[in-house]
């Protein structure tokens, strides 16, 4: 069994994703046709042995606990370790909400003190990837290093932190990046290991200071102090924070490559078992280049989509480059290009509807249209 | 202290299948891949959970690895329970003697002691190759109002069909005056579906009689049941209208498939009040490529399809490569189906593999002069060559 516990951040301050996460925590949002986007980092954790997890819930935590119960289907349902779950306002010693990461922390200090694991993995959920930590931690402790932190090579780094990383993997350097850059680079996961006594006597010294941001506060003013090294993570990662990089990573789904390393690199990823039955597709179904989970009845055209569970596609409805979420209900002769729509979501006999590639349409869950 | 159950149920998983052939060659038939994501017990053990019966023991014999290891701790069916829940209770030594269990009856009177520690009134007595959603606190309630001694699921067949099977006759109360294994001449139509609810303390002084009489085959169908009707016991027939089907041989397993992709059929299994569970393996969405053309036909998570599949049923992670052409046929889990190759009417088993322009059975206008369907059938692991023709009915 690891060393290492986990931290998991299960909502994100930066989120820019709207109408997707009015009902939910940018962890459960639904990704890939039947996941939520925790279940990758929660997949990853256990594939490599993270058995305790404390997941800090913010807002909208209801959808979140619903999916992952007492993480049952990861496994995770333990006496040893197993999944905390912190919601606000139940932490030991704060009175009100806590506002950031290493308030967070320090509020449930006791918590990581009781673990038995020496190393703290801070994690959070809305990145999609398929990672073991195990060489990670190799990695750690054969540096000798303070913190190591996760880095990508990715294709954008508008919005993203920068870590200027030198020969050895050492990071001199942290910038943050708000223009709209498109330049490749290595970006941060903002996934950090490190001894679980380090990161308390970080944030608690921080905390009493009234500093509020991990990156900024901690890591970009002690850079020299402290010896930070990156690591690398290859294959796929996909950092989901607004409608455009959800839409755009999504649809990376639809190749194979981007499938082998999301679903068959290190582990299997794990969702909530929902025993649907198998898809139907009836005679006047046509299918191209699209995924397609279980319990969806076809009889329709559907082209370069996603369709998540239980979607239903009458016939003479064309679905295009569109993103059906579960229990969707495409009706007769209805036209949908470019379109996202939420859980639940019906659209009746002959609507059109169609939003362009860089700006998907959102139909917010629960709709008629 | 264990709390007293009113009702267990005891599945009787043991037997060979051999009229599967090669697919039970590794597996018992309860274990056998139906539907795509289900196996065959899956159907009894969703049923047993869905009557709020939450004990179950689960009677393995015969190649019971896979078997054990899928029901497992019984969590997919939520019978992962405090008290109750799957029990797999296969023969064992005892302190003098240790034997297999020599038939239906022997394998519950081997468990008395197992059954005595729930203290329970009635027994479900199960089998585990049967397709069909029941709900048996319907018949238990019969069996209670009848103040039965036993009471015996009952399936009207056509009476032409009815020679096939154990045919009760019933008075008009539905007392069963008498028992005929597979008569020539029946004279009613209600076939026995194996299925029985016992009141246990009389079904416990027949099984120790019957193991004490050497000239017993220790069959509930053959001895336990002619026995009771004897001695002229309460027996209670219990007729069940909805979809059953024995999926004992490759020809009725594969129409039982087909019947899933047949919405007269009655086989509904996308029925949110009574759901079938079925262990789930971690799989993403399937994936339809640009040359997939599919009708009628039923797909699971994980499968990669790049061909044509008509009126079949793919399991989980399946492989179709383009211009590969699938009708009328079962393909179970992880099968891989090379680019040209054509499969009709077949099952073909777990991991095999039909190579580039294989073919594998032939189109079928009819069942045979048996009444069975000449399926080709490629059993688990089998890898079928390049160039290879396999014929209808062939089994390899």
């Amino acid at each position: 069994m690891s060393n290492m516990m986990s931290v998991l951040f299960a909502s994100d301050n930066e989120s820019k994703l709207n109408e997707l996460t009015i009902h939910r925590t940018t962890a459960s949002l639904p990704f890939c046709g039947r996941y939520r986007l925790i279940d990758f980092i929660l997949s990853n954790l256990v594939n490599s042995g993270v058995t305790t997890i404390g997941i800090i819930a913010r807002s909208n935590y209801n959808s979140l606990m619903d999916h992952i119960r007492m993480g049952r289907d990861w496994g995770l349902n333990r006496k040893n370790g197993g999944l905390a779950v912190f919601p606000p306002y139940v932490m030991n010693t704060s009175r009100d909400m806590y506002k950031s990461k290493i308030e967070a922390i320090y509020s449930i200090n006791d918590y990581i003190k009781k673990a038995k694991e020496d190393y703290i993995l801070i994690t959070n959920g809305n990145v999609a990837y398929n990672f073991n930590f195990a060489g990670l931690y190799d990695a750690h402790i054969a540096q000798k290093a303070d913190i190591t932190m996760l880095t990508y090579k990715s294709a954008t780094t508008a919005r993203r932190i920068l870590p200027v990383i030198g020969k050895n993997g050492r990071v001199s350097e942290i910038v943050f990046s708000n223009s709209q850059s498109n330049s490749p680079a290595d970006v941060a996961m903002n996934v950090y290991l490190m001894h679980k006594n380090l990161l308390l006597e970080l944030v608690e010294s921080a905390f009493n200071r009234g500093q509020l941001d991990f990156e900024k506060d901690i890591l970009m003013s002690k850079i020299d102090e402290l010896k930070i090294y990156a690591y690398n993570v290859g294959g796929f990662v996909a950092i989901i924070d607004d409608i455009k990089s959800y839409y755009y990573e999504s649809m990376k789904l639809l190749q194979k490559s981007t499938r082998d390393m999301l679903f068959d690199s290190y582990g299997s990823i794990y969702t909530k078992v929902k025993d649907s039955v198998p898809t139907l597709y009836e005679d006047k179904a046509e299918v191209k280049n699209s995924l397609i989970a279980d319990g969806c009845n076809i009889n329709g055209y559907v082209e370069n989509s996603i369709l998540f569970r239980g979607v239903k596609i009458e016939e003479g409805a064309r679905v295009i480059n569109s993103i059906i979420m579960e229990n969707g209900h495409i009706m007769h002769n209805t036209n949908m290009s470019y379109v996202i729509t939420d859980k639940n979501v019906k659209i009746k006999e002959n609507r059109n509807i169609s939003g362009f590639e860089t700006y998907p349409i959102v139909i917010v869950k629960d709709k008629t249209v | 202290m264990k709390q007293k159950k009113e009702c267990i149920a005891m599945l009787l998983a043991g037997g060979q299948g051999t009229r599967l052939g090669v697919l039970t060659s590794q597996v018992a038939k309860p274990a056998v891949p139906f539907g795509g994501k289900y196996r065959i017990i899956d159907f009894t053990l969703s049923n047993t959970i869905n009557s709020n019966i939450d004990t179950i023991g689960v009677l393995t014999q015969y190649q019971p690895f896979e078997l054990n290891t899928y029901i497992g701790n019984g969590q997919p069916w939520d019978l992962d329970r405090l008290d109750g829940g799957v029990f797999v209770l296969p023969p064992f030594m005892k302190a003098t003697s240790g034997e297999w269990y020599k038939g239906t009856a022997n394998a519950i009177y081997q468990n008395i002691a197992f059954i005595d520690k729930y203290d329970p009134e009635y027994v479900l007595i199960l089998s585990g190759d049967h397709i069909y959603k029941m709900d048996y606190s319907l018949m238990l309630d019969s069996h209670k109002k009848n103040k039965a001694d036993c009471t015996i699921a009952v399936f009207e067949v056509p009476i032409e069909q009815a020679s096939r099977f154990g045919i009760m006759n019933t008075d008009e109360s539905g007392r069963i005056c008498a028992f005929e294994e597979k008569p020539k001449k029946p004279k009613s139509n209600k076939a026995s579906m194996g299925i029985y609810i016992f009141s246990w303390q009389k079904l416990r002084t027949y099984l120790i009689a019957d193991e004490a009489d050497k000239s017993s085959q220790n069959d509930f169908g053959k001895n336990i049941i002619p026995c009771m009707l004897k001695n002229g016991e309460a027996m209670y027939a219990y007729s069940f209208n909805g979809y059953w089907k024995d999926v004992g041989t490759i020809s009725s397993l594969w129409e039982a498939n087909m019947d899933l992709l047949d919405e007269e059929s009655g086989i509904n299994l996308n029925d949110t009040t009574w759901k079938i569970y079925a262990r789930n393996s971690a799989e993403p969405p399937h994936y339809l490529g640009l040359n997939a053309v599919i009708k009628n036909s039923s797909i699971s998570e994980g499968c990669e399809i790049d061909g044509l599949l008509k009126n079949s049923i793919l399991s989980q992670s399946c492989t179709v490569g383009r211009d590969a052409v699938i009708e009328n046929s079962i393909i179970m889990p992880g099968a891989v189906i090379e680019e040209d190759a054509v499969i009709k009417y077949a099952i073909v088993g777990s991991s095999a593999r039909i190579c580039k322009g294989a073919r594998v059975g032939e189109d079928l206008a009819a069942p045979n002069e048996k009444g069975e369907w000449d399926i080709a059938l490629i059993g688990p692991d089998t890898v079928i060559k390049s160039g290879s023709t396999i014929k209808k009915g062939e089994m390899l």
